[in-house]
């Protein structure tokens, strides 16, 4: 009797006690994860939510009241042609998908299916190309001009700086000698303080005459030119061209900008292609010497796409990265440019600091914020499918 | 598979002269990859050489085609050291680094401790809003921070008022990382759970075995957040330009930037003032460097 009371106790004890146990994980966890967790909320959710309710309000460094979604309509013009924008770009995605997903070769759906995306395609660029008019006709033009600028920095910056990291990582894997000591030097814009270094270009890139660039331009036999400070078209200063419109290009100043970037960025992407290539098994490119591959198709087919995971990784914290740039930008950025720098950040930042409207760079910022998830989206849809993991 | 290798000349019994071409065409590559590597080199010193030499010219050598100064003047550094109060801004810049490095570390080890290893109600929905926050553009949290911090965000009372141009105003954003504590899960998610099983059957609880296990075992692990997170400190701009209206807490970056207004067409004092921002960045980077770049490889590559 009395053993199997003591039995029953000792039992509901370690039961009492396991639940103890798991109580206490589950107090030590919270208290643990508490600090993290309040910080991140007051200073990383909350305000996104704050954001989006002052984007509604019209607030001119104080609170003037509920205005809708006029803010918005200030920003993007006619609402219309917002819409259209907006269709345009949703109808790229669902081309894509038509194109990827139905039907198979051969099949009768195929044809059809690879049809009908193709002139989804060009009904969504008519949509865009049309509703960016009606846009620019009565929106805000420096918001609306600092889009092309963004997608001329992100474009004229990420596919020349993957490409360059590439073949120096390329170059640092085939058993160098001194490959340390060049890891440390191209990584060494990365880390030194941007505002340090884009001062330092800021001089390099000077329109007098004297200025590096300037005495580089010259010693090619070419006329000297203001940089950072030139609003006028790359193309059409260095080719004599006479382009205008979205297809012309960056300024000579964004370019200036473009170039520092890569300056800054590349070494970064090296030495994280380097660590990709080291992963790589050996055991391909042995297989494909005896193979007979040269060392142009072992790169071409074995290199490339065994590190396009990485580069597809790179590309989406490039364009996260260009999307957010701001400060060696503002640094370098001169009035003289005329608006032609200001990406779509410095212009959230200007129309909040400068001009004192909370509310309607709140909504800009989450315009901003609406581009960007489409692209990660979008970009994770089709590069993602394209990527090949081992 | 046996023929082919079979097929396959042995390297001894090539001809000579078509050695003699793979040689030199091996060693004509080798010479290629060392000039694209050394040219990748030069372009990636020449602005830093360039700013050292310039920050010890005279006003005068900087208006000509000098690539170096006749006499170094390090009298520049002490005039710029005196005229922009670099004394002050270099203080503060060293204690917002260190109370960032501080906060973010202590915070990030508890957070990744617990949802590396507790199991407690809700650690996925947690982790998964925290890293959502990821996704989010600065420029959307700024301004709303900007009015918390301000104490005009009436759910969001602050202690004391207005933390605009005080210390607490400039790090309480990064107080907190998610990517340190992501970082830290992840590695603290590794040890063993035998360890912890025979720490607590030795009566060690949470506490005990975070201190005296966890955290000897992940010394590489911390040392690399710490990194990252001195360097992000240090190199901060936007915020503190944001958050700061007097010279009071003002950090070294932006008054670097303000006195590069100020200065002018003054190159060699503004290139002096530059040397001086780096410097510290530039030691930390030389002494921890191949812990750094492992650290970002790692990252990298798991994405």
């Amino acid at each position: 009797m009395t053993a199997v009371t003591t039995e029953a106790a000792a039992r509901s004890g370690l039961l009492a006690a396991v639940r103890w146990f798991k109580m206490r994980d589950h107090v030590t966890g919270y208290a643990y994860v508490f600090p993290a967790s309040l910080l991140i909320f007051c200073f990383g959710l909350f305000p996104v939510g704050y954001a989006f309710y002052m984007s509604l309000r019209r607030w001119r460094v104080t609170d003037r009241g509920f205005v809708g979604l006029e803010n918005y309509a200030d920003a993007l013009g006619s609402p219309q042609g917002a819409l259209q924008f907006a269709a345009g770009f949703a109808g790229l995605l669902a081309a894509y998908y038509a194109w990827s997903r139905l039907g198979r070769p051969r099949h009768a759906r195929y044809r059809a299916a690879r049809l009908g995306s193709g002139l989804l395609v060009l009904l969504c660029l008519y949509l865009i190309a049309q509703g960016w008019q009606l846009m620019q006709a009565s929106g805000d033009q420096r918001f609306l001009n600092s889009l092309p600028v963004t997608f001329y920095f992100a474009f004229g910056s990420i596919p020349l700086q993957l490409a360059i990291a590439l073949g120096l990582a390329y170059a640092l894997f085939q058993k160098i000698r001194g490959q340390e000591v060049f890891r440390v030097i191209f990584f060494l814009p990365y880390i030194t303080p941007v505002i340090a270094t884009a001062l330092v270009f800021r001089n390099l890139f000077s329109p007098r005459e004297i200025s590096i660039v300037n005495r580089v331009m010259t010693a090619f036999n070419r006329e000297p030119q203001k940089w950072l400070f030139e609003p006028e078209r790359a193309l059409n200063i260095l080719f004599g061209a006479q382009f205008d419109g979205f297809w012309a290009g960056p300024s000579l100043a964004l370019v200036s900008i473009i170039l520092f970037g890569i300056w800054t960025y590349v070494g970064y992407n090296t030495v994280i292609f380097l660590a990709g290539l080291g992963n790589i098994d050996t055991v391909f490119y042995e297989a494909a010497e005896i193979d007979g591959a040269t060392r142009w198709h072992q790169l071409r087919h074995i290199t490339v796409p065994l590190l396009s995971p990485i580069t597809f990784y790179l590309s989406i914290i490039g364009f996260i990265g260009t999307f957010k740039a701001f400060n060696h930008i503002y640094v370098m950025l001169e009035p003289s440019a005329q608006g032609t720098v200001t990406t779509a950040s410095v212009n959230v930042f200007n129309t909040f600091y400068k001009g004192n409207q909370f509310g309607y760079a709140s909504a800009q910022a989450i315009l901003l914020l609406g581009i960007i998830l489409y692209l990660t989206f979008a970009q994770s849809k089709i590069m993602g499918e394209r990527v090949f993991y081992g | 598979m046996a023929k082919g290798a079979l097929s396959l000349p042995l390297a001894g019994t090539r001809p000579r002269a078509v050695r003699r071409r793979r040689a030199w065409r091996f060693r004509s590559a080798r010479g290629l990859l060392y000039v694209l590597l050394l040219g990748g080199a030069c372009v990636s010193l020449m602005p830093f050489a360039w700013m050292l030499s310039a920050s010890l010219m005279t006003y005068g050598e900087t208006a000509t085609r000098r690539w170096v100064p006749d006499v170094p003047q390090f009298a520049n550094y002490a005039r710029v050291w005196q005229e922009a109060h670099f004394a002050r801004h270099f203080l503060n810049s060293v204690l917002i680094t260190a109370t960032t490095l501080g906060g973010q570390l202590f915070t990030s080890v508890l957070a990744g401790y617990a949802f590396g290893r507790i199991a407690f109600k809700g650690r996925n929905l947690i982790f998964g809003i925290m890293l959502s926050t990821l996704m989010i553009h600065g420029m959307v949290t700024m301004i709303p921070n900007f009015l918390v911090i301000s104490n005009r965000v009436p759910f969001l009372p602050l202690p004391g008022g207005s933390w605009l141009n005080s210390l607490q105003g400039i790090v309480a954003p990064y107080l907190a990382s998610v990517f340190s504590i992501f970082l830290l899960r992840q590695f603290f998610a590794q040890i063993p759970f035998e360890l912890w099983d025979a720490a607590r059957s030795d009566g060690a609880g949470h506490n005990t075995f975070l201190a005296r296990v966890v955290l000897p075992m992940s010394k590489p692990a911390l040392f690399t957040v710490a990194i990252f997170a001195f360097i992000n400190a240090w190199n901060d701009f936007l915020w503190p330009l944001l958050v700061t209206t007097t010279d009071r807490w003002r950090p070294l970056m932006v008054e670097l930037w303000r006195y590069s207004r100020e200065a002018g067409p003054e190159t060699h004092l503004l290139m002096a003032g530059s040397v001086i921002t780096i410097w510290p960045i530039l030691v930390i980077y030389f002494l921890t460097q191949r812990q750094y770049t492992e650290g970002i490889a790692l990252t990298g590559l798991k994405g």
